[in-house]
């Protein structure tokens, strides 16, 4: 395993593509962090700053990151399209790795990023709760860490599904279109299509989202306002409920397990030259 | 001699393409084997299946007489057709990741590096090289680990007349250290100059296979008129001077036996009486010979 990881090291840090859009995920991902307060400033009552605070911070910082785990699925694609299209996967091969080999070498990949991107939210949500909380107890700043285990299935789950995508497609730009149809159009046509029935939870990007879902910016606001009275939350129906939590995480591993499944079946039988 | 690789009833298609069919061969230790044969023969799906890119259909391989598996490849160096390394990393870098497969430390790469020609742009990416630099970076990831076994699949394909001496001076000497070379080529003379064991290929059938000596040598063939050719024919039977006569157009056209000469013919004819007034050497070249042989097959 340190061996294929090692591969991967030397593979990703000279390769452009990859740090340029590691790059654009770090920049997004700090831009975010610095024009949210920017746009907080001009809204009076309800600052945005305090979602910001321990424990809120955690959860809404998964939330309003969550899409750009898009970003890291794109770098998956296209690091193991290359592979196929310079006839890469055919050189490891014919030294000595087995295709299974080639599979465990892109999940290892996959779990650095993750990892990676659990950390980067993990850290910044840690550093803006310091900043800004004004009660400060590591009871309160610990709360809702629980998130970050959630953000790391999410982050795992989107790589996992691009990563079925370019063993499939092969084609690095078909890959990537795909990948991005499967997200921004098939997805929310099918939500669309079965919004009168429970079973549109169980969709596949769909159970990934709510990993990390909207915090309840409701019961926020009601601390904020220090009201002793209790909200309506009736009004607040429309707010998207889903799944249950844990039967929610278990569709999400069901769905990575049957992609790894696939992409194992893929690569065993793939003509590699 | 310990069997390096036994191939057993291989069979592969490509959709209605037969690219191999029921093939049998044994290659043992030490063999500088080739495999000869025309464009769409078979050799590199042969050689492809043995290294693990491609799977077969039927039949089955063994290396070292063990199934086949991922650790045999890594004592083994292969260059299958064009190698192929990552573009955008420098030569050395492409080495790295084989060592790190092969589990080798990298003491071993300005080694090959240099023995290919190529220590000097080491640094430079795989990209900015030449096809001749390509196949000589193949023929160096090939040697990493310095492997019993070699198997390269037309070596010089692609190459200019000064690459392709470069690199089959590269693999002869490997032959002379006693390496077990498995050789792909459609080119007869690459064959007949490194490999001591041939299998000719056609259209993914073994027409022949066996010692290069047996199955390619450049026989003499000599034409020969003399007052009585019947005599000279009857006569020369039975000795071990040719292996052939026949009459084409009042001439004998005899094979000679091998180190056997005009002269002795002559001297064998006036011997018996006979002197010859027409005599003509004319040499049957393996270019003829294969494309006999492979012409014999369609027949």
């Amino acid at each position: 395993m340190r061996k294929l990881l090692h591969i991967e090291q030397i593979k990703l840090l000279n390769y452009n593509p990859f740090r340029i859009t590691l790059a654009l995920y770090f920049l997004a991902f700090s831009l975010g962090i610095i024009i949210y307060p920017a746009i907080d400033k001009q809204i009076p009552v309800i600052s945005l700053s305090d979602v910001f605070r321990f424990p809120d911070v955690w959860l809404f910082l998964a939330w309003i990151t969550e899409p750009y785990n898009a970003l890291l699925a794109l770098i998956v694609i296209m690091i193991t399209t290359k592979e196929f299209n310079n006839h890469t996967f055919k050189t490891q091969v014919i030294f000595g790795l087995s295709r299974s080999d080639l599979l465990l070498q892109k999940l290892l990949l996959v779990v650095v990023l993750s990892l990676f991107a659990t950390l980067l939210i993990g850290l910044t949500s840690l550093s803006l709760g310091l900043i800004y909380s004004y009660k400060l107890t590591f009871k309160i700043a610990m709360e809702n860490t629980w998130i970050l285990g959630r953000y790391f299935l999410a982050a795992f789950s989107y790589m996992i599904v691009g990563l079925m995508v370019a063993m499939l497609i092969k084609n690095t730009a078909l890959s990537l279109l795909s990948f991005l149809a499967l997200r921004t159009f098939l997805d929310p046509v099918l939500w669309l299509i079965l919004r009168e029935h429970d079973i549109k939870w169980y969709l596949p990007f769909r159970t990934i989202t709510r990993l990390t879902p909207m915090p309840d910016l409701l019961e926020l606001f009601q601390r904020k306002m220090n009201s002793e009275e209790a909200i309506d939350e009736s009004a607040f129906d429309i707010l998207p409920k889903g799944l249950d939590p844990w039967l929610n995480i278990l569709m999400v591993s069901i769905y990575v397990g049957l992609a790894l499944f696939f992409s194992y079946s893929l690569i065993q039988r793939r003509r590699l030259s | 001699m310990k069997e390096v690789l036994s191939i057993k009833g291989l069979s592969k298609s490509y959709k209605h393409v037969k690219a191999i069919r029921n093939l049998n061969l044994e290659i043992s230790e030490g063999q500088a084997y080739g495999l000869l044969g025309p464009n769409g023969s078979g050799k590199t799906t042969t050689l492809s299946i043995v290294t693990g890119i491609l799977r077969q259909d039927d039949g089955s391989f063994s290396w070292f007489g063990e199934d086949p598996n991922p650790m045999q490849r890594r004592s083994i160096g292969s260059l299958i057709e064009t190698p192929h390394f990552y573009p955008y990393l420098s030569l050395v870098k492409n080495l790295r990741i084989i060592c790190d497969i092969k589990g080798l430390g990298y003491s071993d790469i300005d080694r090959v590096l240099d023995s290919a020609n190529l220590l000097e742009r080491k640094r430079s990416r795989f990209s900015s090289m030449s096809l001749g630099m390509k196949q000589r970076l193949g023929l160096a990831a090939a040697l990493l680990g310095d492997p019993k076994v070699l198997v390269l699949d037309e070596p010089t394909n692609g190459l200019d007349p000064e690459g392709i001496a470069e690199v089959r001076e590269m693999v002869l000497e490997q032959v002379k250290t006693g390496k077990t070379l498995i050789l792909a080529s459609h080119i007869l003379s690459e064959v007949e100059k490194i490999c001591d064991h041939v299998a000719i290929l056609k259209k993914g059938e073994l027409l022949a296979n066996g010692p290069v000596k047996e199955l390619l040598t450049e026989d003499e063939i000599i034409e020969v008129s003399c007052a009585d050719n019947g005599k000279l024919s009857k006569a020369l039977q039975g000795t071990d001077l040719v292996s052939e006569t026949s009459e084409e157009n009042g001439t004998l056209v005899m094979t000679l036996c091998e180190g056997v000469s005009a002269a002795e013919i002559n001297a064998f004819a006036f011997s018996h009486q006979l002197v010859i007034s027409h005599m003509l050497s004319r040499k049957r070249s393996l270019e003829s010979q294969f494309l006999e042989l492979v012409k014999q097959e369609e027949e």
